[in-house]
């Protein structure tokens, strides 16, 4: 039974990695600490599995856990120097070394929006993941904890910052 | 940045993370999952502990009452200090119960809320011992008879008394009016983020902080 649990939750991990992978590279930049990070989330999806209820997405209850594990994570361990490197090396997740190959324009751009997103606080960098993961603005308010109102407002707020942000390139 | 292009980047930071992220499976099965919550575990003891001693002290105060009811000045300077120390059993009860509700599925807001509540923990006994200024004597007497059998406020000269009651009860109101100011609303006024960062560690002025950018982005 707890095998099945296990082997149930290896799957759902690996199906939403992508989630895990933006959030923890988002709230930690120094590359020695993600694996902490990486670890207290999937420590604390895996403690909170059970409870899971299909009263929302499972992507939405991902997001919940794994965006306040990275707050406090993020609180916790103010002494990071930022970096903006978004393809490293994790030891849970990986990438494929992308050594030899050529930056495109995109990945500029890429590493351009994330360190935009390194700069918000804690709480409006939550609301920037969830908008450039395309979220309607209905999760992105139960995910948050705010309404949909504010949700609207503050996006075009973060849109303006990041086309003002744009610009100067 | 036009939403297209900004759409288009996306696109492809999705796609090559679909192409070349992968999860490390054996890593995965190497972390220790029953380790939890062991930092809210050591805070809950604290809290628990913190009540336990509380309420001890809740019920001794409540005896030494009883005992000295026959002497007024005791039984005030008993009823004073426990007052006290039943706001601060309070306190510390619903620091507990806010432990309990920290659910990491619930909405952000919602728990950010709830830690930085439990965070901001020390602040209650500062504005306790402020509160208290005004009535330390109590303090004393109670303490002095404990402790040393001696009933301090028949050494007392009654001009003394008198002149402490007036002085202090004239202090409750700007007091009160202190205590109000001390709070994370606030900490824009100058000198109430000094006088809190004077009594408060950097882990409750950050967590005052952060309760205050909650604030703002949900308004």
């Amino acid at each position: 039974m707890k095998v099945n649990k296990k082997e149930k939750f290896i799957t759902a991990i690996d199906e939403h990695k992508k989630i895990i992978y933006k959030i923890v590279n988002s709230y930690c930049p120094n590359r020695e600490e993600r694996k902490d990070l990486e670890q207290e989330i999937i420590i604390q999806l895996w403690n909170s599995f059970d409870n899971y209820k299909d009263k929302y997405k499972y992507s939405t209850w991902m997001y919940r856990i794994a965006l306040n594990v990275a707050i406090s994570f993020y609180r916790k361990e103010k002494k990071w120097s930022v970096k903006n490197d978004f393809y490293n090396e994790a030891s849970i997740f990986s990438i494929e070394d992308e050594d030899g190959e050529d930056e495109t324009e995109l990945d500029y751009h890429m590493k351009l929006l994330q360190e935009f997103v390194n700069n918000l606080n804690e709480l409006n960098k939550a609301l920037m993941l969830l908008y450039l993961e395309e979220k309607s603005h209905e999760e992105i308010a139960e995910i948050l904890g705010i309404t949909k109102s504010n949700v609207a407002t503050k996006i075009s707020r973060v849109k303006l910052k990041l086309k003002k942000e744009f610009q100067k390139i | 940045m036009e939403a297209s292009e900004l759409k288009k980047i996306l696109e492809a930071y999705d796609n090559k993370l679909d192409k070349k992220l992968s999860l490390n499976v054996s890593s995965l099965k190497n972390i220790n999952l029953g380790k939890s919550k062991q930092k809210t575990q050591t805070i809950l003891i604290y809290r628990v502990i913190e009540i336990v001693c509380f309420g001890l002290l809740s019920l001794y105060l409540g005896q030494y009452i009883a005992n000295n009811w026959s002497h007024t000045h005791l039984a005030i300077s008993g009823i004073i200090v426990h007052v006290f120390t039943l706001i601060a059993l309070v306190g510390s009860i619903g620091q507990v119960v806010l432990l309990q509700r920290i659910d990491f599925s619930k909405p952000i807001v919602d728990i950010r809320k709830k830690i930085e509540l439990v965070n901001i923990h020390g602040l209650l006994f500062i504005k306790l011992i402020f509160l208290s200024a005004p009535i330390w004597w109590s303090y004393a007497i109670v303490a002095i008879d404990l402790f040393l059998n001696i009933d301090l406020y028949v050494h007392l000269d009654p001009d003394f008394v008198v002149r402490y009651l007036i002085i202090n009860s004239l202090l409750i109101i700007p007091l009160v009016w202190f205590l109000n100011k001390l709070n994370y609303k606030n900490l824009h006024i100058n000198w109430v983020k000094k006088t809190i960062g004077l009594f408060v560690g950097t882990k409750t002025m950050k967590a005052l902080e952060f309760l205050n950018d909650i604030e703002e982005f949900e308004s």
